[in-house]
């Protein structure tokens, strides 16, 4: 059998979002890879440079489809820091169990995401399922369960409703009792570990040589988490740990985002224990928002998401639109340089486990 | 009379394989924690696909479809379901193996002519996958027909009226299943259609009227593996009976696919030749040394 190309993706039922890989297949084997993104090119980074400030907060939302949270807070974060805003503390600790819950949600996603490329086609049922209830909480707190536009710049936008925190409580208590389901179904599954264990692996040299972070630097034994390396909101308030494993296979990719989800609920817990009462925003423009202009600097700002580092860089010449922002994907390194590089010799069997569990995330590289 | 007999075991086939197909959803569905199909669902799908216009990719692909579900159409007239047997003296283990090559090779045909990369990698899949639970499968058969000196599927099954082959010899029938589960494509043996992998392989290029054979065809396979399967190792009965025996195998199938993920098609052929194999050639031993309870 001569070499075949293959057109995985975008339509294809392996691939996650609009994204394409050429393989060319020898057998079963992969000889060669070329990621071909662009599909959802929208030019997010352009399209700032023309929208007020405040316009943005609706716009930037779109550039990580399961968790757009991470945007909003980078955003907010690097206008404060430029303006020099003091943001009320009830909304960072607000702001820090919506990025925990998207956490979560995103987390339950990723099994719903292994079970595709395993055929464990229960997974992705459970999975979605239970990611809907995190949804729900964002539809109380927000009023919107993908894009909530719900953290802006100077806080967050409304007040919790009253009766959230026991919603909070009720839905963890939920998850974490679901935890030993997804164990048995996933983590300790014979198969799962046969198709898993030492698939994909990434060694932590060229790891770090990538620019990799997340979860796919701390499966090779580096505990680099941002939120213990250079805490933002009020991380290093919450007690946790950052769980790491030696392998660097797919399989502690998975067994750590499992182990992560706990970590989560644990710091939402803290989070709603430690929460003071009182303001949450701060007003800082007069009249119009949208004519607010953020004074002449530039920051850059980072937040871990779940794949991994994910960073704005704002810069502003005191206009009312900003004059550049640049957005750090976080899967952006095993996403492009990642597919071309460690796929060929693996099989056709794996190339969805290795854009599955590296966490490939098409907008993020089509910004 | 054998006309309509042979006319009472395909539409057995068609509509109690059918029912069981959509029933297996609905129970995969519980499982998945969702409300799923109605249990006619399949019947929908295959008038629906029948009805509609189709694209052809020249007459091997044509004659393959055709050859497909002809083959596996008169394979099924050949196996006995319970007391209903269409072709007495001649529903021998032998001839329905044999007959049900020739789907297997006419799909194989028809899907490597449609000209899609990913059918052919499903196709390639599927033929390495059958050299692994074939092999066994039929060690397993060869010591029943050993034991019990007869190929013929109806005398096997009345030999068995004291007790079933499943406790007779319990190895080779968990053999059987394994490798039944192979048969019927289930996980974790779906690697030749694994749609995340060869967006569903050897299907990848049906439309309407082929889908919709092809459908049938799945529909026809299953129902023979799985009574091959029932008379052999399960006993023989009346043919309620049997329609009973072959509801239970086919649920436990579906429950244990329903939690397990696929393997790759090297684990396939590695698994099947080192336990299933050997536990063949255990049983195999133990009946040649009388061990038979």
């Amino acid at each position: 059998m001569g070499e075949v190309k293959l057109f995985f993706g975008p339509n294809h039922p392996g691939m996650h979002g609009n994204f394409s890989v050429h393989l060319y297949v020898e057998g079963d084997t992969v000889v060669k890879a070329k990621p071909l993104p662009g599909f959802l090119h929208r030019g997010f980074e352009k399209l700032m440079e023309r929208r007020t400030w405040f316009q943005n907060v609706a716009l930037i939302p779109r550039i990580c489809v399961p968790e757009p949270d991470i945007n909003e807070v980078c955003y907010s974060m690097a206008i404060e820091k430029i303006a020099k805003i003091d943001v009320p503390e009830r909304a960072q600790w607000i702001r820090m169990i919506v990025l925990e819950l998207a956490r979560i949600a995103n987390h339950l996603w990723s099994f719903a995401g292994i079970g595709g490329p395993l055929g464990l086609y229960t997974g992705p049922f459970w999975g979605v399922a239970d990611r809907d209830r995190i949804l729900d909480i964002f539809e109380q707190l927000t009023g919107a369960r993908i894009y909530h536009m719900y953290i802006i710049p100077g806080g967050v936008r409304k007040e919790m409703p009253s009766k959230i925190q026991d919603m909070i409580s009720q839905t963890l208590d939920y998850i974490e009792s679901r935890l030993p389901d997804y164990e048995n179904l996933i983590l300790r599954n014979r198969i799962v570990q046969t198709r898993l264990k030492g698939i994909a692996l990434l060694d932590r040299e060229s790891a770090l040589t990538m620019g990799v972070t997340g979860i796919g630097l701390r499966a090779t034994g580096v505990p680099y988490d941002l939120r213990k390396v250079d805490p933002y909101l009020y991380y290093n308030y919450v007690d946790f740990e950052v769980p790491t494993a030696t392998e660097g296979d797919a399989y502690s990719r998975i067994k750590l985002k499992y182990l992560e989800i706990k970590q989560s609920i644990r710091i939402i817990r803290q989070v709603l224990e430690k929460m003071p009462e009182g303001p949450i925003n701060t007003k800082f423009s007069d009249g119009n928002a949208l004519r607010y202009r953020v004074p002449k600097g530039y920051a850059y700002v980072h937040v871990e998401a779940t794949r991994g580092e994910y960073g704005y860089f704002v810069v502003s010449n005191g206009e009312d639109k900003p004059y550049r922002v640049t957005v750090r994907g976080a899967s952006y390194p095993q996403g492009l340089y990642g597919i071309e590089k460690y796929l060929p010799g693996t099989r056709i069997e794996d190339v969805p486990i290795w854009l599955d569990t590296m966490g490939v995330c098409a907008p993020e590289i089509d910004r | 009379m054998t006309i309509f007999k042979v006319a009472a075991v395909l539409l057995t086939g068609f509509f109690v394989g059918l029912t069981l197909e959509g029933i297996a959803r609905k129970i995969i569905a519980r499982v998945q924690r969702r409300y799923g199909p109605p249990w006619y669902q399949n019947f929908i799908d295959v008038f629906k696909a029948l009805s509609k216009h189709g694209f052809s990719h020249g007459w091997i692909f044509d004659f393959g479809v055709l050859m497909a579900l002809g083959g596996v159409i008169a394979t099924l007239s050949f196996v006995p379901l319970g007391n209903l047997v269409a072709f007495p003296g001649l529903d021998n283990v032998f001839v329905v193996l044999y007959l049900f090559a020739v789907g297997a090779l006419g799909m194989a045909m028809g899907m490597v002519g449609s000209g899609n990369p990913n059918a052919s990698i499903g196709v390639a899949r599927a033929l390495t996958q059958m050299l692994g639970y074939e092999v066994p499968y039929l060690v397993s058969l060869a010591a029943i027909i050993f034991y019990y000196k007869t190929s013929s599927i109806s005398n096997l099954m009345n030999l068995q009226a004291d007790s079933w082959n499943l406790f007779k010899m319990p190895i080779g029938a968990a053999v059987a299943f394994i490798s039944l589960m192979g048969m019927l494509g289930k996980k974790p043996f779906d690697t030749p259609i694994a749609p995340a992998e060869i967006a569903s392989g050897p299907m990848v290029e049906l439309s309407s009227k082929y889908m919709g054979l092809l459908m049938l065809m799945h529909t026809f396979s299953i129902f023979v593996e799985i009574s091959l399967f029932v008379d052999i190792f399960l006993g023989g009965g009346s043919y309620l009976v049997f329609l009973l025996k072959f509801t239970v195998v086919w649920i436990i199938a579906t429950l244990i696919s329903a939690v397990l993920p696929r393997f790759r098609i090297e684990q396939v052929v590695k698994f099947y030749w080192r336990v299933p194999l050997g536990l063949a050639f255990l049983q195999a031993f133990f009946v040649l040394i009388g061990w038979v309870f």
